[in-house]
């Protein structure tokens, strides 16, 4: 479970973050969305421990992610919004590097890799280098390496960002499946189809506010909008925003 | 901790293992300063090795001038041998070493024991002219004595009353000093290159990480910051070993190939000497890679890190190549700082001179506390949220 609460967060005067307070619950899968700038991007950079925040908490399981940092980064899986590859490891190698620092090794960590490589389908280019890799599969090999430990939480920045229409699909049905299993994931993405299709929660998040949260039924009572493009115009005020 | 700190120091040195340019940088150019200084000892010892057994010659102009002076040489076993039709273009081509000149009243003054002038044309700034013109020195030199005496005993006085003094030199340096001076390159090549081995390796792993965008998601694993940079750090460190380690095998074999008889360097950094040079220098390898770090995590791209790391070999082999011509003795004070004791400690272990313990325990230790400094420094840098950025 992740908390976020009342976090602010200046940038040479800008407002990145001005007051964000929401949660991410288990078995729940939590879409952030929201204009480019709006900042998804630093609010979950937060919660994965690469930033502080000026002001406000967030908690992942109930540990602080200032205090307790190193907690927290045992508890989650993240595919950031950069999230480069080594050229010259194998996809089989970045996935084992992960593991180990996670401090796992010996047969238990080959098996997870293993399945790992079976079940996001990267068997074809398992012991290939990264170098050359199509977007997909680097995105793969990415994904793979955040799940190696089994985190009991999973961030996702713009997870199908530049994918094709199947590798979009793969994703959604991947993310759906760990939320089945109990697990919490935090999602962001702009694309207003995409949260639609796999959210369970919705936060709206405009100028490093949250706008409006709820599931989508609720979203759409509190709006009186059906469609989930018109609710997201009616609470962000109109076009006005995003470019 | 430890071990995860290892998974990190493993990971870079397979990846970096991979790298052509991590391993030139760390195999290859390390052989580049003992080839160049191979290369020069070797045209030096033909020049000087075997010059004294040629038979010597002088070019003379207007020998028929100078009977006395051409049999005197005649007697020392120079060949007198006509001069080229324009001796100082054929001096200053290198056709030729020396001229000697003779001028045509040179017999007329001579014999009326008046002073005769000869003119001696060479060209020093070519090391066999250098060394033909200062054989011809000590000869003309010899006759000049020669006749003096002759002179001074025709009138009935003895020569050393005009001798208050008698030199005798006597050069403390053993073997030829040639020799010596080129040893005294040994140091800044080796100082230059331990900047060097490593460098690749701290611009991949830190600006380089950065710019692949894998540092981000690399900062999310449950290891803390320093740890992470000390697993990258003692990977740089190793390379930076290799390369010094390779530098030192590589002088070491090219002293045992080159030279010959008296200006032989074979017995130049033996193989103690080769441990003692990679224990002294280890502090200081620290320090490089700690200034390096320091740089790549500040930079904000693989090419500006690049830009500034690529000069910075040059900085600290300064003294080093200011010793080549000026040498410094070692006092202790000069042992506190870093790379300028390393040259020193380095000149007297590569000729073979008697290294003070003291000397190498306060080298060693100020240049470790220096390290040290420098690697909180960068643990500091790691911590920082603008990390991800650069800058």
């Amino acid at each position: 479970m992740i908390e976020v609460n009342n976090l602010r967060k200046t940038f040479d005067s800008v407002n990145a973050l001005d007051g964000i307070g929401f949660t991410a619950r288990d078995g729940e899968v939590t879409g952030l969305i929201g204009p480019n700038g709006a900042g998804k991007t630093t609010a979950l950079r937060i919660i994965y421990t690469v930033m502080r925040p000026d002001s406000g908490y967030a908690k992942v399981d109930g540990f602080d992610t200032i205090t307790g940092r190193l907690e927290v980064q045992r508890r989650i899986g993240v595919l950031p919004d950069s999230r480069g590859l080594y050229p010259r490891l194998t996809a089989r190698e970045h996935i084992r590097y992960y593991g180990r620092l996670h401090g796992m090794n010996g047969k238990p960590l080959e098996h997870r890799i293993d399945n790992l490589i079976e079940t996001l389908a990267i068997t074809d280019f398992a012991d290939r280098r990264a170098k050359g890799f199509s977007k997909g599969q680097a995105r793969k090999v990415a994904m793979a390496r955040a799940l190696v430990h089994e985190p009991r939480n999973l961030l996702l920045d713009e997870p199908t960002n530049g994918l094709d229409i199947a590798s979009c699909r793969a994703v959604h049905a991947l993310i759906r499946d760990i939320r089945d299993r109990g697990r919490c994931v935090l999602f962001c993405s702009h694309i207003m189809a995409e949260v639609a299709a796999i959210s369970d929660r919705i936060v709206i998040i405009t100028q490093g506010r949250v706008a409006a949260q709820g599931t989508p039924e609720e979203l759409s009572r509190q709006t009186g909008e059906d469609d989930l493009e018109e609710m997201f115009l009616a609470v962000t005020g109109g076009g006005a925003t995003g470019w | 901790m430890w071990q995860q700190i290892f998974v990190v120091f493993a990971k870079e040195v397979m990846d970096n293992g991979r790298d052509l340019r991590s391993l030139l940088v760390a195999l290859i150019y390390p052989l580049l300063g003992p080839i160049l200084l191979g290369l020069i000892i070797g045209m030096v010892a033909r020049v000087v090795v075997s010059e004294p057994q040629r038979q010597v010659g002088f070019y003379i102009h207007g020998a028929e001038h100078a009977p006395q002076l051409t049999s005197f040489l005649h007697d020392r076993g120079i060949t007198l041998l006509p001069p080229p039709a324009d001796p100082e273009e054929a001096v200053r081509n290198g056709e030729v070493n020396t001229v000697l000149v003779i001028p045509e009243d040179f017999s007329s003054r001579f014999q009326a024991q008046r002073t005769a002038t000869i003119k001696v044309i060479a060209n020093s700034s070519r090391l066999p002219g250098l060394l033909a013109l200062n054989r011809m020195a000590v000869i003309l030199g010899e006759f000049n004595r020669h006749i003096w005496s002759q002179r001074l005993a025709e009138r009935g006085i003895d020569r050393n009353v005009l001798q208050p003094l008698k030199i005798k030199s006597i050069n403390v340096i053993s073997g030829a000093h040639i020799a010596d001076v080129l040893l005294f390159m040994v140091p800044p090549l080796f100082i230059f290159n331990l900047f060097m081995g490593g460098v690749y390796l701290a611009i991949d792993t830190t600006s380089g990480e950065r710019e692949r965008g894998s540092l981000e998601t690399l900062l999310i694993n449950p290891i803390e910051r320093w740890g992470l940079m000390l697993g990258k750090f003692l990977a740089a460190l190793l390379f930076t070993a290799m390369a010094v380690t390779v530098q030192l095998l590589a002088f070491k074999f090219i002293f045992q190939m080159v030279g010959e008889e008296q200006f032989s360097f074979a017995h130049s950094l033996d193989i103690l000497a080769v441990a003692g040079a990679f224990i002294i220098a280890l502090p200081l390898m620290m320090m490089a890679v700690g200034i390096q770090f320091i740089i790549a995590t500040l930079t904000r791209s693989f090419k500006e890190a690049q830009t500034y790391l690529g000069l910075l070999p040059l900085v600290p082999a300064i003294p080093g190549m200011v010793m080549v011509f000026s040498p410094v003795r070692t006092d202790e004070w000069l042992m506190a700082i870093p790379t300028f004791s390393q040259t020193l400690l380095m000149g007297q272990l590569i000729r073979g001179e008697p290294v003070a313990f003291t000397n190498i325990l306060i080298s060693m230790s100020s240049t470790t506390f220096i390290a040290l400094v420098l690697i909180a420094l960068v643990a500091r840098l790691y911590e920082r949220e603008k990390l991800i950025f650069g800058g």
